[in-house]
């Protein structure tokens, strides 16, 4: 019965995505336009597809219909509700299904916003490309990523999804978080796609799309650090960032997104740097399609790839296709787009603004290089290497200090041109700011130039993010805290807090393996541990050996091995005692079967790893509030007038200015 | 599109004034040099546990999807960083532990691909791509620097006026953009 | 990319070589094989046996010295490993086959394993070659063992001929053998 509802909902789903793309393209080339209203229709039929099957599939698991195979095989009588709703997510089959429910979503929010304009060719072309990414995804759940499949004899019971996606909550929140992300970007790139096919490539389509990236580009931040945090919490290493295909997968499409977030205020000011802007939005939209075929189809080895290598070569076809369409668009259009601007002078906002392109272009292509050259040297001469954290924290380094940099004195600088007296007066207390955090560092003992520079470019960001602010409300109040620029620098402070705890957590690490008897204690950096005994306990879905850890003679932590049914082996399970100084990270190793016998623990003393979750609850505070409309200017002063306007010349632009034409 | 002529807007030939921040600056350039200095002396090398995990960490564990055995709790990873402690207690440098590993399990057990030969490649391309793509965008900024904006006659500037003032006597509504390069976008 | 003055034909003449660098890609990415099948070269084929310490489970030494001019299969197993024990009667078939003419041997080193439970295992399941135990993981990590089972043929000479990744069956190992025998060195297999 779920299965039939879910596969019905797929279909129609898939029905409707493609009756979208004939009723658009025969609009389009008939010009009959009242046609394009029509796609609305199409778009409910979608969403009422998506939606069924979504929730056909969540009554599966809820109900325990074990004739379902997705439930047969990844659900399990004993599985904990809010880790059995989030089974759905935790398998290949169902993650794509709510990456389809997810578009769906979209594309219903791309219809609202535009509905008065939907005879517009530009919203026609950008939503029969949301059709067509619809078309392909529901399809791939018509073919072999079916979520739907039925068993013939229903067994009376599953093994549940993976430990290790059911026994942290952040499990529940990460991927639709982080798919969020993903699919959003879908929005900005039908949009290019829709600029580009009509040729009208003004500023026009920019704006449409400026918010919906922000919109996306917050949820992917947040999803990549909750992603983080889950390993943390579940994996027992100790670290949160492992340079791994997956990860770099997703971290992809954030970095040319970013770059494109802050290029694209170029283009509002100026004019300029359209052909790259909207290579920037196609860029990351093919970098999520091929972040999902590199997760998904199991050509590389990772710790969280999905297992399926079905779906493999259909979303490598997809990818390719993207790919195709955006550099032939591009290629096609590109020169006639070109802007003939110019910048004044690469001490100014917009030379910043370039100097960060460059970088993050630079960043993303090490990370990318660096996740596919395995497969790059094995395909030309049969050899095997890998490529692992060493490479990645070596070359990106120098990357992401240059990036802090250009935080701190990008906010400072006016556009078009600064002189030195501004800058140094503008970025006097900010670099000041710097300086104390590392005489402050050097002073607690912290040692390296690389972490000593990252916690002065740090201060001297935080610092110019904070001026920012702090001019901002001085002069419009509340409103100094919302709107893009204003919003941004708080983004901007979450980063700095991200890239502080990052360099300190990874350079200051103390792990140290000890055995210890009951009631023995040990030292590790700085803290003591003391082992008291383990008990053992049953809980629905699983058996835990837990060890009693006192930390520093205070509160007791329980670091345990769980057992699960359908696991082989024992799960550790870490436990952390976090504070804002340093976070004690106890992971049981070796538990001994008797009740008397040592222990073998891993302590990891890190410092700063909470501030890594605080800064990205700062990044969706700030996206937030970039996202809130904040203090509008009439349309008086286009960007790129060609009159020197005196009100550019003010001593500090604190600049608010929304995108001209918002409706 | 013409940008307005920057020296138009500042006396010519005026240079940065000195002021009080000058001297703050100083000081700051000071403090900052020392304390980097300071803070940059490298300490003595840490625990025995330190180095081997040092090592261990530019190995894959041979058996697990993409982790290094510093950081992996299976049997290889722990054999392999018991391993690294007996060879480094003999003295063996970490460059031979690795050859060892490499010899047994191929270059793919080192996390850091060799410099040299086909794999040095990706050491080598972001290097060149990203001294290449500055050098460009310096290469751009030169060429904008020369090229000079061409000056605005009197007549390009009522002009301009005379059609500000129409917009905004039209009451144009909020924020709505001129699009000095053509492309209306149709509303 | 980023706009220079006047139009030319940059935009086409940057998209063609980045659409052929992602042709190539694609590509590269379409001929892969999943990782997980993946076989991957072991140096030590073609290498003398790498000399390690072994012990037997009674903690008397042991050297694979002993077997020269006799081919020599060493088994690395456990018994927590499912394939480790579906492979075990083979290796018995091709021990028996192989102490008539005495051709052949087979030694097992256990990996990761509690020798009282490897003794029983041999014990319930037969098998009366040398088991070794490996506790401190050298002669896994000698031979680059990435996971059990694993088994190495060694030649006469002392070469390692055949890393077999999984389980063996004694056909297979024979059919290397053979192969070997005609001459040639054969490399990953299993």
């Amino acid at each position: 019965m779920n299965a039939a509802l879910g596969r019905a909902g797929i279909v129609l789903a898939f029905v409707s995505s493609l009756g979208g793309i004939a009723t658009v393209v025969v609009a389009l080339s008939t010009g009959r336009r009242a046609l394009l209203r029509q796609a609305a229709s199409f778009v409910a039929l979608v969403a009422g597809g998506a939606v069924v099957a979504f929730a056909a599939m969540e009554r599966g698991l809820v109900t325990r219909d074990f004739s379902m195979e997705y439930v047969a095989s990844h659900g399990s009588t004993r599985t904990p509700a809010l880790y059995n709703v989030a089974t759905l997510w935790s398998a290949l089959e169902g993650s794509i299904l709510l990456w389809g429910l997810i578009l769906a979503g979209y594309l219903v929010a791309v219809t609202f916003k535009f509905r008065r304009r939907l005879t517009d060719p530009l919203v026609g072309w950008a939503l029969l490309t949301m059709f067509a990414v619809c078309t392909f995804f529901f399809g791939l759940m018509l073919g072999p990523a079916n979520p739907f499949r039925t068993l013939a004899t229903a067994p009376l019971d599953g093994p549940g999804p993976n430990p290790l996606l059911q026994n942290n909550v952040l499990m529940a929140f990460h991927p639709p978080m982080l798919y969020l992300g993903y699919v959003g970007f879908t929005v900005p790139f039908a949009f290019a796609v829709a600029a580009l096919a009509t040729g009208r490539v003004g500023e026009g389509w920019l704006v449409e799309t400026r918010r919906w990236t922000l919109f996306a580009w917050a949820f992917l931040s947040v999803g990549i650090v909750l992603g983080a945090w889950w390993s943390y919490e579940v994996l027992g290493w100790g670290g949160y960032w492992a340079w791994d295909p997956v990860e770099n997968a997703s971290f992809l499409p954030w970095l040319t997104g970013t770059a494109f977030l802050h290029s694209v205020m170029v283009q509002e000011r100026r004019g300029m740097l359209r052909v790259w802007n909207l290579s920037l939005v196609c860029a990351t939209f093919s970098l999520t399609i091929l972040g999902t075929f590199l997760t998904r189809s199991g050509v590389l080895d990772s710790v969280h790839a999905f297992s399926d290598s079905t779906v493999g070569p259909l979303l490598l076809g997809f990818f390719a296709l993207v790919v195709l369409v955006a550099v032939g668009l591009i290629g096609w259009r590109g020169d006639r787009l070109r802007s003939p601007g110019r910048i004044d002078s690469p001490v100014s906002r917009e030379g910043a603004f370039l100097a960060n392109n460059v970088a993050f272009a630079a960043f993303a292509f090490v990370v990318l290089l660096g996740t596919v050259f395995p497969l790059i040297v094995e395909s030309v001469n049969g050899e095997r290497l890998s490529v692992g954290v060493p490479y990645f924290n070596r070359m990106t380094m120098p990357l992401g200090l240059l990036l802090l940099f250009l935080m701190a004195v990008a906010p400072a600088l006016p556009w078009r041109k600064a002189s030195a007296e501004t800058l140094a007066t503008r970025l006097q207390w900010p670099a000041w700011a710097g300086t104390g955090a590392v005489v402050l560092a050097v002073a607690l003992g912290a040692r390296g130039l690389a972490p000593l520079l990252a916690f002065g470019l740090g201060g001297f960001g935080a610092g110019a993010a904070v001026r920012q602010v702090a001019l901002a409300t001085r002069r419009q109040g509340w409103r100094g805290l919302v709107g893009r620029t204003n919003g941004g620098m708080i983004v901007h402070l979450g980063v700095v807090l991200i890239a502080v705890a990052f360099a300190a957590s990874s350079s200051y690490t103390t792990q140290r393996e000890v055995r210890l008897e009951p009631g023995e204690s040990a030292r590790v950096g700085g803290h003591s541990v003391t082992y008291l005994g383990i008990t053992e306990r049953a809980e629905a879905n699983r058996t835990d050996r837990i060890a009693r850890v006192r930390v520093d003679g205070g509160q007791v932590y329980a670091p345990r091995l769980q057992r699960f049914p359908n696991g082989t082996q024992e799960i550790g399970r870490p436990s952390v005692r976090t504070s804002p100084v340093d976070d004690v990270y106890l992971a049981l190793l070796e538990a001994p079967a008797a009740a008397g016998g040592a222990v073998r623990l891993r302590v990891i003393v890190q410092p700063l790893v909470m501030w890594l979750w605080v800064g990205g609850g700062v990044i969706a505070l700030g996206s937030a509030l970039a996202a809130f409309p904040g203090r509008r200017r009439r349309g008086t002063e286009p960007a790129s007038a060609p009159v020197a306007e005196p009100a550019r010349d003010r001593p500090d632009p604190v600049e608010d200015r929304q995108p001209v034409g918002v409706a | 599109m013409a940008s307005p002529p920057v020296a138009a807007r500042r006396a010519p030939g005026k240079g940065p004034r000195l002021g009080p921040w000058m001297s703050s600056w100083l000081v700051m350039a000071v403090v900052l040099v020392v304390a980097l200095a300071l803070g940059s002396r490298t300490v003595g090398g840490g625990s025995d546990q330190d180095r081997v995990r040092a090592v261990a960490s530019t190995i894959k564990c041979p058996q697990c999807a993409g982790q290094s055995a510093a950081s992996s709790d299976a049997p290889t990873a722990e054999a392999i960083r018991r391993d690294i402690a007996d060879r480094l207690a003999k003295g063996q440098s970490p460059d031979r532990i690795r050859d060892f590993y490499a010899s047994r399990y191929g270059e793919g057990i080192l996390l850091n691909p060799a410099r040299s030969g086909p794999a040095g490649l990706v050491w080598v391309l972001p290097v060149v791509a990203a001294v290449l793509a500055f050098a460009g965008l310096g290469f751009a900024f030169r060429r904008w620097q020369q090229a000079a904006p061409a000056e605005l006659s009197a007549e390009d500037r009522r002009l301009v006026a005379a059609a500000r003032r129409a917009r905004l006597s039209v009451g144009e509504p909020d924020g709505e953009p001129v699009d000095p390069h053509g492309e209306g976008d149709g509303r | 990319m980023r706009p220079v003055k006047g139009r030319g034909h940059l935009a086409a003449f940057v998209a063609a070589p980045v659409a052929v660098v992602l042709a190539l890609l694609i590509l590269v990415l379409a001929t892969r094989s999943p990782a997980s099948d993946r076989v991957t070269q072991s140096p030590i084929v073609g290498q003398a046996t790498p000399a390690v310490e072994l012990r037997t489970l009674d903690g008397k030494p042991f050297s694979l010295d002993r077997y020269e001019g006799r081919w020599v299969l060493v088994n690395f197993f456990a018994t927590w490993c499912t394939p480790c024990r579906q492979e075990h009667p083979e290796l018995r078939r091709f021990a028996a086959d192989h102490e008539r003419t005495g051709d052949a041997a087979v030694v097992s080193v256990v990996f990761e394993d509690d020798p009282a439970t490897v003794r029983r295992f041999f014990a319930e399941n037969g098998g009366s070659w040398p088991v070794l135990d490996d506790a401190d993981g050298k002669a896994v990590l000698a031979f680059g063992v990435v996971k059990v089972p694993e088994s190495y043929l060694i030649d006469p000479d002392g070469v390692v001929q055949a890393k077999i990744t999984g389980g063996v069956t004694a056909a297979g190992v024979e059919s290397v053998m053979a192969e070997l025998g005609a001459g040639g060195t054969r490399r990953g297999g299993g």
